[in-house]
């Protein structure tokens, strides 16, 4: 029965505090209902949704989070654990039967061709608990090193800068509130506008200040904000923003706009920066990337100058980082930061922003396969040891570090690669690159299991599904955007045959007599993780459930004892030395390529009404009736010339695959640049076209300059027309 | 015993070859010496004119660290030159008295400027001595003699109507000096431009405070000033152009002496192969200014079109990792290893563009051909090869001048003054080779107010006015029908601008309109 709850979005990063209070109309309680003899396909949501006040939201919601409590009674929703038949159709089974069935096929597998052929792909979504005890579940339960997770797709890159340069990772290293004021903010490939529309009333002191400058290929809803006087758009043509912070940093330094002091007391590596610096003036920065070098001279001066007015952000996100050289841009962004004397002023700072609900608490506790609880090293010793004595077991039973997520998803199927697979909070079939080769790879594997709450493109390869709740339906915490750590509460009773993950990974540590304890209860894990962590990077020891029912705002790290820290690096960064590391970096030479041969860039991202795959949001009638369907956006020039006019079926294609969609005329893209969203499966699923080739340092792929050929599409396929509602692989039996 | 690598010449091409080098010196796997002749280790030549005017510092030019690099096992020689080669013994002779062994010899010995022949200066191009006043604007040296002249306000002369002369002119005319460009023909920039932009040029670098004196042949220097120093620049018609400082921008030349003296074939610079070879001596190289790509090969059709040294950085840097890949492989993997790499393609025609404040100036390519030049256009085109095209936008009472010159779509050369996107956008094209928009008109609007999202907002009552929420102005409407007359009610009831809030406005404004209509 619902009865509500105070808690947050399901969706972003930004995770929006909402209220959930049962609905008003009767007929959206669900249980002891006569059975309709025509299920509707959206029944009406037993809950409804109301925003609340909050720093990061202050009661604002998107249209992602009106309309979420619509999938709670959703009838697409899987109840009930699912098995492939041979005949290719899911049909119901007990969960006793299907926990006997995953442990012979774990014990078999393992068997037959040793421990690594067992593998976990988790998400970052997942919560804070359920991460950190699928770490701990896959290294001591499954026994195997191969676990990593969908993050490695989102912020990989930022972190590994972040720790390379700060010693720590936390997105943002101080409040989203703390922009309010800043007088210049410089976005590096990150869309609020559409992906957190509640964040944007944060660039208004900006904006007001004529300060918000936005780097983007595209004229998105973000860079538009920046008109009208707001601020600058930088277009870089795509792959080039590596070379652009360069000329950027050029600029601050041979114009003396380095904060001085700062460099001298708090950083190392300047000297060798500048000399790397120095093949980048703004000219020859214009020649690779398309920016007039007024414009790069520009931005390097408003940064300078908001230092000493309101102060000086720069944020960085997925456009910037989802490269084969995003640790290097991510990198560049905070050297230009280090320059500037931004990280760890009171006033102004560097930071990144976070994707998923729990992109930031979903890397920390060990669902990576370098790592372990408190953003600890898997290598590292004395990591080991310690988290050897908080699970009580032999530190050699935690195996070393395995594979990062595309390695992982190359390897499926394959001799000495993963035979049977977990997939937590995933749906790898729409959302990983090359997605028709991770198809194949999930269909080579000798065993799947899925859980999720519908029947998302994944799960419908898979050979096991597995019901889970959802986020109105479970209790936990999740870690926002700002190193915050928030509770998730519950606000309704699952419907039968739906398990929590950690219920889960209790009942088949007991089948697979694993060591140490796998509590199926959630403040029991985080009591859990709290030791796990302390003393770690993320170091949670010091929160609890009980504070943050109180309301307390717990920014790690949050020793026992502290206060936590709202705002980090005021007293030195996280290297031994207490300063931060300024890493050269250049270009990589791949970004030199030609377009001789008509090919084009092409970007992935995101779309306002979408999340992720849309394994959720396209099962929502309003979002589906507002994005029914992936559109190629297209500059009119580079349509014109291929023939292809407004609303046009075209396809583009490269040597992994094809996607076929309609087009959309549109001069906010540039003309050597198509843009596709990535949330859409099937024929316009865009990863069927992104490569699988990852970033050296962080396995990040590269997502956003794919090189592609669009033509028009020929006779119209009559697939192409059936867009709308989709109906699951799957349609559960009336009550 | 490693290999040893000497390098000769200590300039940024020379840098970048050490800085790629480096780790293959870290692990032992080659020596390296490197051989400078300026007191001070690399720095960005490109920018000693910016230093000149006070715009940059000699420490943020710095391109390598020769302490750094010693204590990383480079043996860095500065204010040091190689008196000779010795091919026989694979030696390097220095001026200091020493004689060094290689096993690979690489010249990086760049270029020298051009001094011209003019009544007052010695011509003598391997040391000319220069009078007080008279400066060819080259190294940190002649940069302190710019900026001091700069800082004073004097007057400099810059003879040369090349790249770097403007750049020294626009840049010492906006930091206080007063500046004159001498040069030759009716415009600036010679052949790389055309007539069109060549005036809208002159006339932008004279609002740019720059005094122009075009078509002036100078015959001499006259030094009258303090302490027989520079006083004037004489011309051929008998007059004469006053200054304090005199700039000599009249071109480079790479500097060949060395290989010229241990007997290797050169041209304009050292002749070497696509391995960056010299001809004959396949363990010696060139890189950077002093090195002129050409084949021996009479029939390769790369080398039929190719060009003396461009003089720009890009391709030099370009040469040093190419040749420092395959100096780390041939040490490491030996000879047929290294001629499996692929070999360095060439050169596309240099782009340039104006470094300078005020002005905004692309060149590439070839310039020469108008829309109507028949004969230029008909250039080859044959077998199949199509024409080429020329697309031209002139507005000089805007200073603003473009020229696209294509064939089959493709940039073959092109110049846009006063237009920095549309100069960005084109550079980009020419570079990557990408055909442009058959509506050639896309590429002059990015620089247009057009181009800014526009605050009109629609009156289509179906319009979206907050995406966040995805509510119509209809839906807004309706709820002020039923009540709503404050953006918090209207926020309530539909949900509009309670996501990014960027419809607040919007919102407030159909609320106003209603109510106006109402009362009207």
């Amino acid at each position: 029965m619902p009865n509500g709850a105070d808690t947050h979005c399901p969706y972003c990063a930004l995770q929006c505090a909402m209220t959930l209070t049962p609905a008003t109309t009767d007929s959206a309680a669900p249980g002891p209902v006569a059975a309709p003899t025509a299920e509707p396909a959206h029944p009406t949501p037993p809950l409804e949704v109301s925003g609340r006040d909050f720093p990061t939201n202050r009661g604002g919601l998107c249209r992602k989070g009106w309309t979420s409590a619509s999938l709670l009674h959703h009838n697409g929703r899987v109840t009930e654990p699912l098995l492939k038949g041979s005949d290719g159709v899911h049909q119901p089974i007990s969960w006793d039967q299907a926990l006997m069935l995953i442990a012979a096929a774990v014990k078999d597998t393992q068997k037959q061709h040793g421990n690594d052929a067992v593998g976990v792909f988790g998400g970052g979504g997942l919560t804070n608990e359920k991460a950190y005890q699928l770490g701990k579940f896959a290294r001591l339960a499954l026994r195997t090193s191969r676990i990593d997770y969908n993050g490695r797709f989102c912020m990989s890159s930022a972190a590994a800068a972040g720790n390379r340069a700060f010693g720590v990772d936390r997105g943002l290293p101080f409040p989203v509130t703390d922009l309010d004021t800043a007088s210049v903010i410089l976005m590096l490939g990150s869309n609020v506008a559409e992906t957190m529309p509640p964040f944007v009333p944060h660039l208004q002191g900006a904006r007001d200040a004529g300060g918000l400058i936005v780097v983007d290929p595209r004229r998105s809803a973000t860079a538009a904000l920046t008109s009208d006087g707001g601020g600058l758009h930088l277009q870089p043509t795509p792959g080039t923003d590596l070379a652009l912070l360069l000329g950027i940093s050029h600029v601050v330094v041979h114009e003396g706009l380095v904060d001085a002091e700062f460099i001298a007391a708090k950083t190392t590596g300047y000297a060798a920066l500048v000399r790397s610096l120095n093949a980048f003036w703004p000219e020859r920065v214009q020649t690779i990337t398309g920016v007039p070098a007024n414009l790069i001279r520009e931005t390097a001066r408003r940064l300078a100058h908001g230092v000493r007015t309101g102060g000086s952000y720069i944020l960085s996100g997925r456009g910037v980082e989802q490269h084969v050289d995003g640790t290097d841009t991510a990198t560049a962004a905070i050297n230009l930061s280090l320059l500037l004397g931004l990280p760890g002023s009171a006033r102004s700072g560097y930071g990144t922003l976070t994707g998923q609900g729990n992109g930031q608490g979903g890397r920390e506790h060990g669902q990576k396969a370098d790592q372990l609880p408190g953003y600890r090293k898997i290598t590292d010793p004395a990591a080991r040891a310690h988290i050897a004595k908080v699970w009580g077991v032999d530190e050699s039973l935690i195996p070393g570090p395995g594979l990062p997520a595309v390695e992982l998803l190359k390897s499926l199927g394959k001799t000495d690669g993963v035979r049977c697979l977990f997939v937590h909070g995933a749906n790898v079939v729409v959302s990983a690159p090359d997605t028709n080769a991770v198809t194949a790879g999930l269909r080579a594997l000798d065993f799947l299991v899925v859980c999720d709450f519908f029947m998302s493109e994944t799960a419908a390869e898979a050979d096991l599904v597995l019901p889970v709740t959802q986020w109105a339906e479970e209790e936990g915490t999740l870690t926002n955007l700002e190193g915050r750590v928030i509770r998730r509460r519950q606000a309704l009773t699952p419907p039968p045959g739906v398990r929590s993950e950690l219920w889960l990974m209790a009942r088949l540590a007991e089948r697979l007599e694993a060591p140490s304890i796998f509590s199926d209860d959630p403040e029991s894990v985080f009591e859990e993780l709290r030791l796990a962590s302390a003393g770690g990077l993320a170091d949670y020891s010091g929160i609890d459930y009980a504070m943050l029912d109180r309301g307390e705002a717990a920014y790690w790290p949050y020793p026992v004892g502290s206060t936590g820290t709202p705002r980090l690096f005021g007293d030195g960064f996280a290297h031994s030395d207490g300063r931060a590391v300024m890493v050269p970096v250049t270009p990589s030479k791949r970004a030199v390529r030609s377009f001789a041969d008509d090919s084009l860039a092409l970007a992935t991202g995101r779309l306002l009404e979408h999340y992720q795959s849309g394994a959720q949001t396209r099962r929502v009638e309003a979002l589906m009736a507002a994005q029914p369907q992936a559109r190629l956006l297209i500059h009119p020039g580079t349509a014109a010339s291929r023939g292809i006019a407004d609303g046009d079926y075209a396809t583009v294609t490269n040597e992994r695959g094809e996607v076929l969609c309609r087009a959309e005329l549109s001069n906010s893209v540039r003309a050597d640049t198509v843009f596709l969203p990535f949330h859409f499966p099937g024929q316009e699923n865009a990863n069927r076209l992104t490569e699988a080739a990852t970033d050296p340092i962080s396995g990040m792929p590269e997502f956003k300059t794919s090189r592609v050929w669009v033509k028009k599409a020929g006779a119209t396929p009559a697939a192409a027309i059936a867009v709308g509602v989709r109906v699951p692989v799957y349609v559960k039996e009336a009550l | 015993m490693s290999e040893r690598i000497v390098v000769v010449g200590f300039g940024p091409v020379a840098a970048r070859l050490v800085d790629e080098i480096l780790p293959a010196v870290r692990s032992g796997l080659v020596q390296l010496m490197v051989v400078g002749q300026e007191p001070e280790a690399a720095y960005n030549r490109v920018m000693v004119a910016e230093l000149g005017v006070g715009r940059t510092t000699a420490e943020a030019l710095a391109m390598a660290d020769a302490a750094e690099l010693m204590a990383d096992g480079v043996d860095v020689r500065l204010g040091v030159k190689v008196k000779r080669i010795d091919r026989a013994r694979q030696h390097v002779v220095l001026s200091d008295g020493s004689s060094e062994h290689y096993d690979r010899l690489v010249f990086a010995t760049g270029s020298r400027p051009v001094i011209p022949n003019l009544t007052g200066l010695n011509p003598d191009p391997a040391g000319p001595v220069l009078p007080a006043g008279v400066t060819a604007l080259r190294d940190l040296r002649d940069a302190a003699v710019l900026r001091s002249a700069v800082a004073d306000g004097k007057r400099v002369v810059v003879l040369g109507g090349g790249v770097l002369g403007l750049e020294t002119a626009l840049a010492a005319s906006e930091e206080g000096a007063l500046a004159t460009v001498v040069h030759n023909g009716p415009f600036p920039l010679g052949r790389s431009i055309d007539r069109g932009s060549g005036s809208v040029l002159t006339n932008s670098l004279r609002l740019g405070g720059v005094r122009m004196a075009g078509n002036a042949r100078s015959t001499g220097v006259e030094t009258a000033g303090p302490g027989g120093s520079f006083s004037a620049l004489l011309l051929d018609d008998g007059s004469a152009i006053d200054g304090d400082l005199l700039v000599l921008s009249c071109g480079v030349r790479p500097r060949i002496e060395l290989a010229e003296g241990c007997g290797l074939p050169t041209g304009t610079g050292i002749l070497v192969d696509h391995h960056l070879r010299t001809y004959h001596e396949p363990h010696m190289f060139a890189i950077g200014d002093c090195a002129e790509v050409r084949c021996p090969d009479a029939a390769c059709t790369d080398c039929r079109s190719a060009t003396a040294p461009s003089g720009l950085m890009g391709p030099g840097w370009r040469q040093a990792e190419w040749l420092a890949e395959y100096l780390v492989v041939l040490a490491r993997d030996g000879q047929a290893a290294a001629d499996a790499l692929e070999a360095l393609p060439p050169e596309k025609p240099g782009v340039v563009v104006l470094k300078a404040r005020g002005i905004n100036l692309a060149v590439a390519g070839d310039n020469q051909a108008d829309p109507w030049d028949e004969e230029l256009l008909e250039a080859g085109a044959a077998s199949g090869r199509p024409r080429r095209q020329v697309s031209q936008w002139a507005d000089p009472e805007h200073g603003r001048y473009v020229k696209m010159t294509t064939r089959g779509g493709v940039l073959e050369g092109l110049v846009s003054v006063g237009m920095p996107r549309t100069a960005a956008e084109l550079v980009v094209l020419f570079e990557r080779s990408s055909e442009l928009p058959a509506d050639r008109s896309l590429l002059l609007r990015l620089d247009g107010p057009d181009q800014l999202d526009s605050g009109a907002t629609s009156t289509d009552p179906q319009r979206t006015v907050c995406r966040c929420a995805g509510v119509s102005a209809a839906s807004i409407e309706d709820s002020i029908l039923e009540g709503c007359d404050t953006l918090g009610e209207v926020s309530k009831a539909t949900r509009a601008g309670t996501g990014c809030g960027g419809c607040h406005e919007d919102i407030k404004g159909i609320i106003e309109k209603h109510f106006q209509a109402a009362a009207a």
